[in-house]
């Protein structure tokens, strides 16, 4: 049996990882814009639940790709298969039903992968097909180096089936977490919001008032955003921990503050509205001081207290800039 | 007329990101410990044209051979220009400010915006490209196909008066292999 799936096409936003990659993939498949789809949401939320996953969201452990597009009737569901086996037979047979999935793998396993034979990391794609006569799999994974084509079933079940050790001195990241077969199911909707001037400015008051409204969580909204980022670079200075959870942690928050910029300069464009290019221009700047932070956190190790005091400085650069975005946003929600 | 400087950085280098073939040591131009293959670009210590200007490429110096941005100030033969040129790349595209410092002790502040060095990645910015490798160096190997780009930028010196320093951002995703002065009395005239 033969099955590939069709529309499968390459998407990508350059501060996204595979998280968001392999969910706008599957979104196309569905006939969504992913821009419209996962840049609406803006927020801040960090319940403590870190892990070394490259797909990681905080806070949306159950529904992966849901916790991306909270406006949208999209939901989705990890399967944990028993083993190897159950868990091919399980996405072969969603995948024959007409379904693409997304699965977890351990790119050392993945031959078109730079970390191929070298470093294990902990990676998300999409599944769209499969040849039972060959023995391959049709896989998408638009992070560069982009590829869309078949791959033997063989590396595909190792890549899944990886305990994604440790191998080197310093894998960096997203390794010493077992793959365990894991894969993603998508359930989209048949109703979903239209892209509209109304919508987007609904949209607009909600995350405003995520980043305002009071909350009981320690790590929620723009408050919540402050208190993190203090407690995290002041860890830093004695937990090397503290510099991987705040890198992993960082990486989706940086994703979706440059998708949000890329939905308000898309709405800008839609409705003719020079406030929404406006704003999306000032997001797309806390979206740069999110790039900055991250790699002075990455580098805190390696440039001691010049290091740590660099992070507070990316900082409060980043809260000011956030803070200018959110108060020409409160215009715009108007 | 164009004039141009090139300017010295090789004593602020702090990131080795131009690695030869065969080579291991301490090489890293990012986080993941990614380089680009020296063998694909300028001799080093050469004077390259990039989009009509001359830049010293860099040489390996003690520190490295490029400068990872932590707020160094990089002086530069004093003179009266319009634009600061730069060869740069950075971890993720990220914008930030630098210092422009005059002879008269006065300073004033420009906008530096730079593009991601990551393969399969266009620039942000409108900045030419500068080089893009064929391949890119891992810690343990070389993957062919995967082209990591460095981009030209640009900055202008808006206030008068001799130009003496720039103090780069402490901004450490942006790198910079090196800064032409350049002074254009055509663009001059016109503003």
């Amino acid at each position: 049996m033969r099955v590939e799936l069709a529309p499968i096409t390459y998407w990508r936003h350059d501060l996204s990882h595979c998280l968001h990659t392999t969910a706008g993939v599957l979104l196309g498949f569905h006939g969504l814009d992913p821009v419209e789809v996962l840049g609406a949401a803006w927020g801040f939320y960090y319940p403590g639940d870190v892990r070394r996953e490259e797909y990681y969201f905080p806070g949306a452990a159950e529904s992966l790709l849901g916790g991306l597009a909270p406006y949208h009737a999209i939901r989705s569901r990890w399967h944990t298969p028993a083993d190897a086996d159950e868990g091919w037979r399980q996405v072969r047979a969603m995948v024959a039903g007409g379904a693409p999935v997304a699965v977890a793998a351990d790119n050392f396993h993945l031959p078109f992968r730079p970390a191929y034979r070298d470093v294990h990391t902990n990676h998300l794609l999409a599944v769209y097909g499969f040849d039972d006569r060959t023995g391959e799999v049709l896989v998408a994974d638009p992070v560069p180096p982009a590829f869309q084509g078949p791959i033997p079933l063989a590396a595909f079940t190792a890549a899944r089936d990886s305990q994604n050790p440790v191998r080197h001195s310093r894998d960096l990241f997203f390794t010493a977490n077992p793959i365990g077969n894991r894969w993603l199911e998508l359930d989209v909707g048949a109703e979903q919001p239209a892209f509209t001037a109304d919508f987007v400015r609904y949209v607009l008051g909600e995350n405003l008032r995520g980043f305002t409204a009071p909350s009981d969580d320690t790590y929620r909204g723009r408050s919540g955003l402050s208190r993190f980022l203090d407690d995290v670079i002041t860890r830093i200075a004695d937990d090397p921990a503290a510099v991987d959870e705040a890198f992993v942690v960082l990486g989706p928050v940086l994703a979706v503050t440059g998708l949000h910029a890329e939905y308000l300069a898309l709405a800008g464009r839609r409705f003719d509205d020079r406030r929404l290019y406006e704003l999306g221009r000032l997001v797309d700047a806390v979206a740069h001081d999110w790039a900055a932070l991250r790699i002075a956190v990455a580098t805190c190790g390696t440039a001691g207290a010049a290091g740590r005091k660099s992070a507070r400085h990316r900082a409060a650069s980043l809260l000011a800039a956030h803070d200018r975005a959110l108060s020409a946003m409160a215009d715009a929600a108007r | 007329m164009m004039r141009s400087a090139l300017v010295d950085l090789s004593t602020h280098h702090d990131n080795r990101g131009l690695q030869p073939p065969g080579t291991d040591g301490d090489y890293g131009f990012n986080v993941w410990r990614n380089t680009f293959p020296a063998e694909e670009l300028p001799p080093p210590g050469s004077t390259v044209t990039v989009a009509g200007v001359p830049f010293a490429f860099p040489a390996p110096a003690a520190g490295g051979d490029n400068v990872r941005c932590r707020g160094q100030r990089i002086a530069v033969p004093a003179g009266s220009y319009d634009w600061i040129y730069l060869l740069g790349a950075a971890e993720r595209r990220t914008e930030d400010v630098v210092t422009l410092h005059y002879a008269d002790g006065s300073t004033g502040t420009a906008h530096l915006r730079m593009s991601d060095f990551w393969p399969q990645t266009p620039d942000r910015f409108g900045e030419p490209l500068a080089f893009r490798t064929s391949a890119m160096r891992y810690p343990r190997h070389t993957h062919a196909d995967h082209a990591p780009s460095i981009w030209q930028q640009r900055v202008p010196v808006t206030g008068p008066g001799e130009l003496v320093a720039v103090r780069l951002p402490d901004n450490p995703g942006m790198h910079v292999f090196a800064i032409t002065v350049v002074a254009d009395p055509e663009a001059r005239h016109a503003r």
